[in-house]
């Protein structure tokens, strides 16, 4: 429901970026169609030592598990499996995924905790850890891997890492089952109590990104946005440690949290004065589009920009809150998704939720060849050069199951994975696959990460 | 988007028993302040066991052994197995639970013997007094987590301190919300996007707010909805003539002509700017149009406008113009028939703006000067940086909601100093730099809160200071920083002494509406009209019983859909992706005869949020929020009610004819469409809605591997079933019944408003039964009645629950268990009161919670904290 008429505050304020997603795709494919120019990469500089491309790495969820006969191949593992009805959409991408089966969330299941599954997926995908049961005050988690790696890699990039949702709307009132709605809405967490909310606005990722404004003033915008940053970072800082001394518990844990914000941008912008920041050839989008499938368009193109330039080598996407109610116009479907997951075995609703599960597969594809057109700098695509994991905390969202959670992987990890396979694993904590990606991410010493027992092979 | 029945099968119950590690302040308190009072609590809990073995413990005997006695341990509680005298007194999860389960008649089960008023009075005391060991004088305070400012509050605040609109709800992440508000402090988290967000936002409103010279041109700002319609007889309002937002929408296919006029005082030099917009869809439409502007009768500007989805556009010219009064026009002339319409086109006039005369001598005081600045910048390096100073204390005082201290003002005057000083800086610009700082710092974005260095610690509280209480007493009623008033109140240390004074002022205020709007759009959940989904035709068919029909077009549709796809969806692929005329439309379906547009789901939300502040203003009795003879409609929501005697698009208050079942927030179309599905209405989550919100004894969460209840639809194969049935069906399974008993009936109740919350009286063709019997046992035999059972019979759980909940909005923190003597308090005050407001809001205002804090420990506090937890539990259940 947009309003459809613009209030003048808005229409100034879309004044310099007042061109639809049409003219932003456009822009878009002279983008791709570059060859990725060195001046993108002045990490190569940078990292000196590393010859190799940097592997990037992201996470894409989904809400509320998938019907697994429409996910799950027939038949035996390895090559010559054939396409499920949900994965079709990725036909031309097979090569590039490997599909793998018996990893498990157990962490997300209820035992003494009762209800939440929904949350409890959310909060425990990359975590790996139980959370905490509480429907606001101490909210727990863990570290997500995501957060693992770009603590140790994150200090290459501007970016340590992007936080990204199509889920703009938060719902009044509690959320599932006496927990917070911090574990529905927040797949990325600093620390336990530290949940990374994402950013729902692609026009605030660009800006962000690459600076606000036209592209010719882009640079100094950022340059100079970054230099007042610095003096008020610097003034801040002063004022968080006064203050720090005047309180204990709770509210330090409060001033931490800002403290280490400061921190955090104050090295970004000492990186940004020793890496050139590159300057996409198109305009920045206008904001959140009206249309759902636009919306996870724009985050996908902001996603594939991100790594083209090697802005940040981490992202994460919730493509919706865990338990999303969100109906599906598009498909004629009026109900609201989580409800019918809920179908215990009603031919009419499993068959609209294989309908969602392939169009989220669809949108997914599309990012995926976006990312396989897009060259990197050692001349390979964008996709070889990746590890994108695309799934859910929960399996069968009819029954609320954990294990054997719909997990697709995609890209060639720079040359280290092989696609075009399914893989029939055996059970096994879906945090030993983020393990071994931690690992080809560079991150060290990472041996264990939640309820990890071991590196899941992929070789 | 939400999960449906996840909201349905949310949270509470029993209360549930989160682990919480924080140290129980008043143990911890008391410890601190002298070792020997910890012995003297433990000789309490010694009196507390005796007293268990004395009193309670027989009245279990009596009426609970034949569930949670002897062996039998149903809902995993056996009063026979608690442990040691010591262990059975600090398990307070169970005696809340106890509490709560006796107080709402849960237990005993209705079926069984029942306990006397004395007997649950014993039980009561025992446990308030003994087992939590609560003062009813001096109730504990509790702990707040410093809050950050949520979005609504930051925009308030903006408002307020700079005088700037800034939309901090599209420019910030949602924040988290905690016991359904987002006022709650530990879930008000900060992250580097965040704060860099702040930043960023902080140097935009300055940028925005303050001027940077202290002359310029004059501006006239001539809004673009101030144009009137020439001939209403051929334009309609409203339709093809819509003023909105500041701005004037005009269609491209019907002519139109607006005036509008202005004064200048001067004759001289203008510069006159035209601020438009082409507002059309995603898709193409022929429309073309020429607008035409004419200033004094003559044409001003002449352009021809085509299909763009959104396009803002600014025109520039410059006239000599003489003093005294100028007419202006806007007219459109359509260049394509409408009958080639496709989808819309609009063209928007947001505003004209007049400046000048452009002469210097005519220039004048920025309109927000005197806001930052004063009168005369003084000259000389030491008069500026005094003078520096005074503005910035005082500008500190309002935006740190207290007076900062010496040393952060001397640190600000510097800071601005470094930049005025700059060669080519001006004074202004340094101390704009300096406001950038003052908006980015935590002491602007947390709400940091002192104790009243005068007051003593009394059962381990201590008064927070006027400053806090003012903030207080601002981000509840208001969502936003102390009024001046409320300043030179704190300052003086009159706030308190006119307590009862200044709240009845700021309730009158009109930005107590943002207090009525959060805390109604959450505690209703009406915040979500606007969001929910809602298939108008899917509803409708329902109640029609054509659904058969409606599927099948639906098919057509998908056929035809997936047919387009196969054709024309190569997205993106040539980089143009420009869409033509060529183009076929997409296939669409037919407008249902009612449907829930955004101008009907703002004024369902508007009706409750009026409803409520009525309720709230004129100091009614709460108990109307339950059921009342009087609404706030206008002519569209009319529509929807079946009251077609209200017209026009503005709300009003409406008195409802004898016997109509509106009345009460429970009927009002806002709070049915969020307790329904997608595609028709969910008696479940309005049962469920009216247990949490209203009666606050929500049922536990349910089992995992719940079906849906479609799947009863498999039982009745002969027809379509009704809800009504299909719920019976569910019921049947003893797993379900027990929760589904309290759920359904209240939800049935409802079962005549549809998914729409439009009144119906039959679904699949069958006649509706709203009849129904409570898990209580009171019948009913329409919603009328069920209104008067929970008003009559339910009274005091709705006062509980509303005095919890609205308690849980203005502390910013859950009510956990040693809350329950504060909530009773008021819940007293309302009872003894015939359910005024005032007495609720003064309640809360005048609470421990509300007033004081438990004190800040001195930091070289050295109890472990191992040691303080071997003392007392550390479970604190919620409320």
């Amino acid at each position: 429901m947009k309003n459809p008429i613009v209030t003048p505050a808005q229409a100034a304020r879309e004044r310099h970026a007042s061109l639809s997603r049409r003219h932003f795709l456009r822009g878009l494919g002279t983008c791709l169609a570059l060859p990725a120019l060195e001046s993108l990469h002045p990490l190569r500089a940078l990292a000196g030592a590393a010859s190799k491309v940097p592997v990037r790495m992201a996470f894409v969820y989904i809400p509320n598990g998938t019907i697994p006969s429409a996910w799950w191949p027939e038949g035996a593992d390895g090559r010559d499996f054939a396409l499920p009805r949900t994965l079709e959409p990725l036909a031309g991408l097979r090569q590039h995924l490997q599909l793998i089966s018996g990893l498990d969330d157990v962490s997300a299941n209820p035992g003494v905790d009762g209800a939440g599954d929904h949350a409890r997926a959310g909060g425990t995908f990359l975590t790996g850890v139980r959370i905490r049961k509480t429907s606001g005050s101490d909210v727990h988690a863990g570290v997500s891997i995501d957060q693992v790696v770009a603590q140790q890699i994150g200090h290459l990039t501007r970016f340590p890492s992007l936080e990204l949702t199509c889920d703009a709307v938060r719902k009044a009132g509690n959320c599932d089952s006496g927990y917070s709605c911090a574990y529905e809405y927040n797949l990325s967490w600093r620390s336990a109590t530290q949940p990374l909310p994402p950013e729902p606005n692609p026009r605030l990722v660009f800006e962000r990104l690459f600076g606000a404004g036209s592209r010719t003033e882009r640079t100094r915008n950022l340059k100079l946005r970054q230099e007042e940053q610095h003096s008020i970072l610097d003034f801040v800082l002063d004022d968080v440690k006064d203050m720090q001394r005047q309180v204990n518990g709770k509210d330090r844990q409060k001033l931490d949290q800002y403290l280490s914000s400061v921190r955090e941008i104050e090295q970004r912008i000492e990186k940004t004065e020793r890496m050139s920041v590159a300057n996409p050839s198109m305009e920045s989008p206008t904001g959140i589009p009206g249309s759902y499938e636009e919306h996870i368009a724009l985050m996908f193109d902001m996603m594939v920009l991100a790594f083209q330039t090697d802005s940040t080598r981490i992202a994460t996407l919730l493509m919706a809150g865990e338990g999303s109610n969100r109906t599906f116009p598009e498909l004629g479907i009026s109900e609201g998704h989580h409800n019918l997951t809920h179908h215990f075995n009603n031919s009419d609703m499993i068959a609209k939720v294989k309908e969602i599960d392939r169009w989220y597969v669809l949108q997914l594809s599309r990012f995926l060849e976006k990312m396989d057109r897009t060259k990197d700098s050692d001349g390979n695509s964008l996709l070889q050069n990746s590890m994108i994991v695309y799934g859910s905390g929960n399996a069968d969202g009819n029954r609320h199951t954990h294990v054997n959670l719909p997990i697709l992987l995609a890209g060639g990890a720079g040359g280290a994975f092989r696609g075009g396979r399914y893989i029939k694993s055996k059970s096994a904590p879906v945090t030993n696959l983020f393990l071994t990606m931690a690992d080809r991410m560079g991150a060290r010493g990472v041996e264990k990460h939640g309820d990890s027992t071991g590196h899941l092979s992929l070789s | 988007m939400t999960p449906g029945s996840q909201q349905v099968h949310r949270s509470c119950g029993l209360p549930p028993l989160p682990v919480r590690f924080a140290l129980d302040w008043h143990w911890w308190l008391a410890l601190w302040l002298s070792w020997s009072s910890s012995t003297l609590w433990a000789t309490d809990r010694a009196t507390a066991g005796r007293e268990f073995h004395n009193k309670v413990q027989p009245l279990l005997n009596k009426y609970c052994s034949d569930c949670h006695l002897d062996g039998e341990k149903k809902g995993g509680v056996a009063f026979d197995e608690l442990g040691s005298d010591r262990q059975t007194t600090d398990n307070y999860a169970l005696w809340l639970a106890v509490l709560k389960n006796v107080r709402t008649g849960l237990m005993p089960p209705p079926k069984k013997a029942q306990p006397t008023l004395e007997e649950k009075a014993v039980l009561e005391q025992w446990i308030k007094y003994q087992a939590f060991d609560l003062d009813p004088r001096n109730p504990p305070a509790g702990k707040v987590t410093v809050r950050r400012l949520n979005r609504a509050e930051y925009r308030n605040t903006i408002r307020d301190l700079m005088g700037i609109d800034f939309k901090a709800d599209e420019e910030f992440p949602p924040d988290d919300t905690g016991f359904g508000f987002d006022t709650i402090g530990d879930v008000l988290t900060v992250s580097p996007l965040l704060l860099e967000k702040y930043i960023v936002a902080a140097k935009a409103i300055v940028a925005q707010a303050v001027p940077l010279v202290d002359r310029q041109m004059a501006e006239k700002v001539i809004a673009g909805n101030t144009f009137r319609a020439t001939d209403t007889n051929i334009v309609k309002e409203g339709k093809n003539f819509g003023r909105k937002d500041g701005l004037l929408s005009l269609s491209y296919y019907q002519a139109a002509e607006g005036t509008n006029s202005f004064n200048l005082e001067h004759s001289g030099s203008y510069r006159l700017g035209v601020e438009m917009a082409v507002r059309g869809t995603f898709d193409y439409d022929p429309g073309r149009c020429n607008v035409v502007i004419q200033l004094d009768g003559q044409e001003l500007l002449r352009k021809e406008f085509a299909w763009y989805d959104y396009k803002l556009l600014h025109f520039d010219l410059e006239r000599s113009l003489q003093a005294g009064d100028h007419s202006l026009s806007i007219a459109v002339e359509p260049l394509v028939p409408v009958a080639k319409k496709l989808n819309s086109l609009d063209i928007h006039l947001l505003s004209l703006k007049v400046r000048g005369p452009t002469e210097p001598t005519y220039w004048v005081r920025p309109p927000a000067y005197a806001r930052f600045f004063g009168a005369a910048i003084p000259e000389g390096r030491f008069a500026r940086r005094k003078y520096a100073r005074t503005l910035l204390a005082d500008l500190t005082r309002r935006a740190y909601r207290r007076p900062a201290d010496e040393r952060t003002v001397d640190r600000l005057a510097a800071f601005a100093e470094s930049d005025y000083r700059k060669p080519g800086v001006s004074f202004e610009s340094g101390m704009a730099h300096a406001m950038v700082a003052i908006l980015s710092s935590p002491r602007f974005l947390f709400r940091m809160e002192q104790n009243e260095p005068t007051s003593s610690v009394v059962g381990g509280n201590v008064q927070v200071d006027e400053y806090a209480l003012a903030s207080r007493l601002s981000y509840f009623l208001w969502s936003t920083m102390p009024d001046e008033t409320l300043f030179q109140l704190a300052g003086r240390h009159e706030l308190r002494p006119n307590l009862n004074a200044q709240v009845k002022r700021m309730l009158e205020d009109k930005r107590a509406d943002a207090m009525i709007r959060n805390f109604t759009g959450q505690w209703l959940q009406v915040r979500d009209v606007e969001g929910t989904s809602i298939d108008a035709r899917v509803v409708l068919a329902r109640d029609s019983g054509s659904e058969k029909q409606m599927r099948q077009e639906r098919e057509a549709f998908l056929a035809r859909l997936a047919q387009q796809n196969t054709t024309t969806n190569k997205p993106q692929a040539s980089g143009t992706g420009g869409t033509n005329s060529s183009t076929p439309p997409r296939p669409r379906f037919t407008k249902p005869r009612i449907e829930l547009d955004l101008e009907l789901r703002q004024a369902l939300q508007k009706e409750t949020e009026m409803f409520v502040g009525s309720v709230f203003r004129e100091d009614r009795s709460v108990t109307e929020l339950l059921d009342s003879d009087y609404t706030f409609l206008n002519e569209k929501l009319g529509t929807l009610y079946g009251m077609t005697n209200v017209t026009g698009a503005e709300m009003r208050r409406v008195s409802l004819p004898a016997g109509s079942p509106r009345g009460g927030v429970l009927t009002e179309g806002s709070v049915l469409v969020v307790t329904s599905n997608p595609d028709r209405t969910s008696p479940v989550k309005r049962g469920l809605f009216v247990l949490d919100n209203i009666l606050g004894m929500p049922p536990p969460p349910p089992p995992p591997n719940i079906p849906a209840l479609e799947a009863a639809e498999k039982g009745a194969s002969d027809h379509e079933p009704l809800l009504r049935e299909m719920l019976a069906l569910h019921r049947d399974k003893p797993l379900c019944a027990s929760c589904h008993n309290r759920m359904d009936p209240i939800g049935l109740a409802f079962e005549n408003f549809n998914a729409m919350g439009l009144w119906r009286d039959k679904e699949r063709n069958q006649a509706i039964d709203a009849t129904g019997k409570l898990a209580s046992g009171e019948t009913f035999a329409s919603i009328h009645e069920l209104k008067r059972i929970l008003i009559v019979r339910h009274r005091p759980e709705f006062y509980r629950c509303l005095t919890e909940k609205l308690m849980t909005y203005a502390l910013g923190r859950g009510l956990e268990y040693y809350d329950v003597e504060t909530v009773d308090q008021i819940v007293n005050r309302l009872e003894k009161n015939n359910g005024r407001f005032s007495e609720l809001l003064q309640g809360v205002i005048e609470s421990a919670p509300f007033q004081k804090v438990q004190p800040l420990p001195a930091s070289s506090t050295a109890l472990s904290r191992e040691r303080v937890d071997n003392q007392r539990p550390a479970k604190s259940p919620t409320l």
